[in-house]
């Protein structure tokens, strides 16, 4: 397969460069001071128009591939900012509505989502249950033209900021049938919704992340996205694109650890030479270098395939598999290639180490994408 | 509003490397836009959000200043133009602004010229007072901002510790310095658009440039050499005396160097 990059990629990359060189620092900068996104971020990305990239123009999208928007991620990554989250879920959920929408939803919540002024979320998760739609407890009940939501979703990004958010809950409508979840797109700000604080992470420093509580929240039955029961499906092909953008920031992360430790390796003289060139940290740079560059070739491998308009369920599931350790173990390496330095918030590496630790656990399991593979091979003939 | 703007594709001069003999290792340098250059894009460009109008931007050099003109399109150019041709080679500052000002005088009916203050390689800041004496343009030099009314153009200028502000008739021809903006990151969607565009390229007769003004051949000043100054080691001499006769010492020592 070949992966040459045509002249837009590259000029995606340049631009993506240029905006995590000169924007970044200042964006960052709010999020450690705040604990929080700076409130005109999406208007900093629209600004630089990049929300949007696989939605139709006529939608206020910029109809590009995906493999533009998972270059542009791998920059971010390299930064080792969250800044770039809420730029996921608003290009995601834009896609994903734009898939499963009727005409009137896509022209209604779409064009806000591209153009910053509305801030994406995609819930599922809830307290007792992260990847089982039997489990959920948050329920859609029939009221006449409308649903009544209540519950709970937990670990829930950019749940409290303004905007729209798609929802999976249990169908009270499907009650008894074998697929009783469905998504809604519901207006954040809708009377009955109320969120908890922020979770502190291990990493993702300043990521907006809390439960979101549904008290009698009226929702109109055009708000729902696919079908009623397809819920589940709604949120499986949602993450499989979701887990190749999320690949695609921790190569950005990896490559980041392999060029810091790279630096420490050429300015640290010991024994009246740079370290770098004693066989033990030229082995180590060796061995990061061979496993991200491995990690980038899955992802571009899985871009492909969604661009294609092939399924790419399990081939995204493979990615999570195969790079979540893999960038894990580059990150820790650098750690250790700083020495005590490595441990220290003085230090990039500690950042990256601690951002690379979520990929197993956030927007599905490595175990659960593991099922997912393995299942498959079984049930294919 | 119709706005020109002048760019030049030069070596990133951060990443240069030398040889033996001091010389520029050119081979596989990278190049870029000069930065001072995206800034007056910039400003062209957040005068055309004001006032309306097009952007075309214009640039001399051998065939692979077409990527510096591509990325003007992704920044947000209306129009680029490519001035190409083996005649236009070796040409000094005087003969650039010739040629150029060829090329602005076929594209005609403009507002306004707006160039960087200088190139990053050269750092002469000739072309852009050059240009506008040939095109017999008012020029409005080192801008730290730029209004216009559509009519007329104001500008802050900066000249050394002391700024002051000008005002000229349109059409007039600006150059900027860096504090002018703070230029845009390239938005995607212009990148996308800017790949369906097509470059044309002129030369030397598209524009009706006489041959004689063209080139080495056509420029006046001739670059004897270029070399990267020999650092001497320095070498350390005590002065004694009193105050006074040290102080006449080392005004002796100046004065025998030129240096005072």
């Amino acid at each position: 397969m070949d992966f040459t990059l045509s002249p837009i990629n590259k000029m995606v990359i340049k631009a993506g460069k240029d905006f995590c060189e000169r924007r970044v620092p200042e964006i960052d900068a709010y999020m450690a001071e705040h604990g929080d996104y700076p409130p005109d971020l999406l208007e900093r990305f629209a600004k630089a128009s990049m929300l949007g990239f696989d939605v139709p123009k006529e939608y206020g999208g910029l109809e590009t591939t995906n493999l533009n928007l998972i270059l542009l991620i791998e920059e971010f990554g390299k930064t080792g900012s969250t800044c770039f989250l809420p730029l996921l879920m608003n290009n995601s959920v834009a896609e994903t509505i734009c898939h499963w929408g009727s005409e009137e939803l896509k022209k209604r919540v779409v064009p806000p989502l591209c153009d910053g002024s509305a801030w994406a979320t995609m819930a599922f998760t809830e307290p007792d249950t992260g990847s089982d739609p039997k489990m959920l407890t948050t329920t859609a009940k029939p009221d006449g033209d409308d649903f009544i939501i209540n519950g709970c979703k937990r670990f829930i990004s950019m749940a409290n900021k303004p905007g729209y958010g798609v929802f999976i809950c249990k169908d009270l409508s499907l009650a008894g049938q074998p697929h009783d979840s469905t998504a809604f797109i519901i207006d954040k700000n809708s009377p009955g919704i109320s969120c908890s604080g922020h979770y502190e992470l291990t990493g993702l420093d300043g990521a907006d992340t809390c439960d979101i509580y549904f008290n009698d929240v009226r929702v109109p039955k055009e708000n729902i996205l696919g079908k009623p029961g397809e819920g589940f499906n709604v949120l499986l092909r949602w993450i499989s694109g979701e887990r190749i953008q999320q690949a695609a920031g921790m190569v950005g992360v990896g490559q980041r650890a392999f060029e810091e430790s790279k630096k420490y390796s050429l300015q640290r003289i010991v024994n009246g030479m740079p370290m770098g060139y004693m066989q033990g940290f030229y082995w180590m740079l060796g061995e990061m270098k061979v496993k991200v560059d491995a990690c980038r070739l899955m992802v571009y491998n899985a871009v492909t395939r969604q661009d294609a308009g092939k399924n790419f369920d399990t081939v995204s599931a493979e990615v999570k598999i195969f790079t979540t350790p893999l960038i894990q173990e580059v990150t820790r390496m650098g750690v250790q290639f700083h020495g005590s330095y490595g441990y220290s918030k003085e230090y990039l590496i500690e950042k990256l180490f601690r951002i690379a630790m979520h990929q197993g656990v956030v927007a599905s399991s490595l175990e659960i994408n593991k099922t997912i593979v393995g299942m498959t091979a079984l049930m294919t003939k | 509003m119709k706005i020109i703007v002048t760019i030049k594709q030069v070596p990133n001069v951060t990443k240069v490397k030398w040889d033996a003999d001091g010389s520029l290792i050119r081979a596989g340098l990278p190049t870029i836009i000069n930065p001072v250059d995206k800034h007056a894009l910039e400003a062209a460009l957040q005068l055309k959000e004001k006032h309306g109008g097009e952007i075309i931007v214009i640039s001399m050099g051998p065939g692979q200043v077409k990527s510096a003109l591509r990325e003007a399109l992704c920044m947000g150019a209306d129009e680029v133009i490519q001035l190409t041709d083996r005649k236009f080679a070796g040409a000094d500052t005087w003969a650039t602004s010739y040629a150029l000002g060829c090329a602005i005088q076929k594209i005609g009916d403009y507002d306004l010229i707006i160039s960087g203050v200088e190139a990053m390689d050269g750092n002469t800041a000739q072309v852009g007072p050059q240009l506008a004496e040939y095109l017999k343009l008012p020029l409005l030099s080192y801008a730290l901002g730029i209004e216009s009314d559509g009519k007329t153009i104001q500008i802050q200028q900066k000249l050394g510790d002391v700024e002051r502000k000008i005002e000229a008739d349109l059409p007039a021809l600006i150059t900027v310095e860096k504090e002018i903006n703070d230029y845009r990151v390239t938005p995607m969607d212009k990148i996308l658009e800017a790949f369906e565009k097509e470059i044309p390229v002129w030369e030397a007769a598209d524009v009706d440039a006489d041959l004689v003004h063209l080139g080495l051949k056509g420029s006046p000043t001739k670059l004897r050499k270029v070399f990267s100054p020999k650092i001497e080691k320095g070498k350390v001499q005590m002065l004694e005396g009193t105050p006074e006769e040290i102080a006449r010492q080392v005004a002796d020592k100046l004065n025998e160097k030129f240096l005072i």
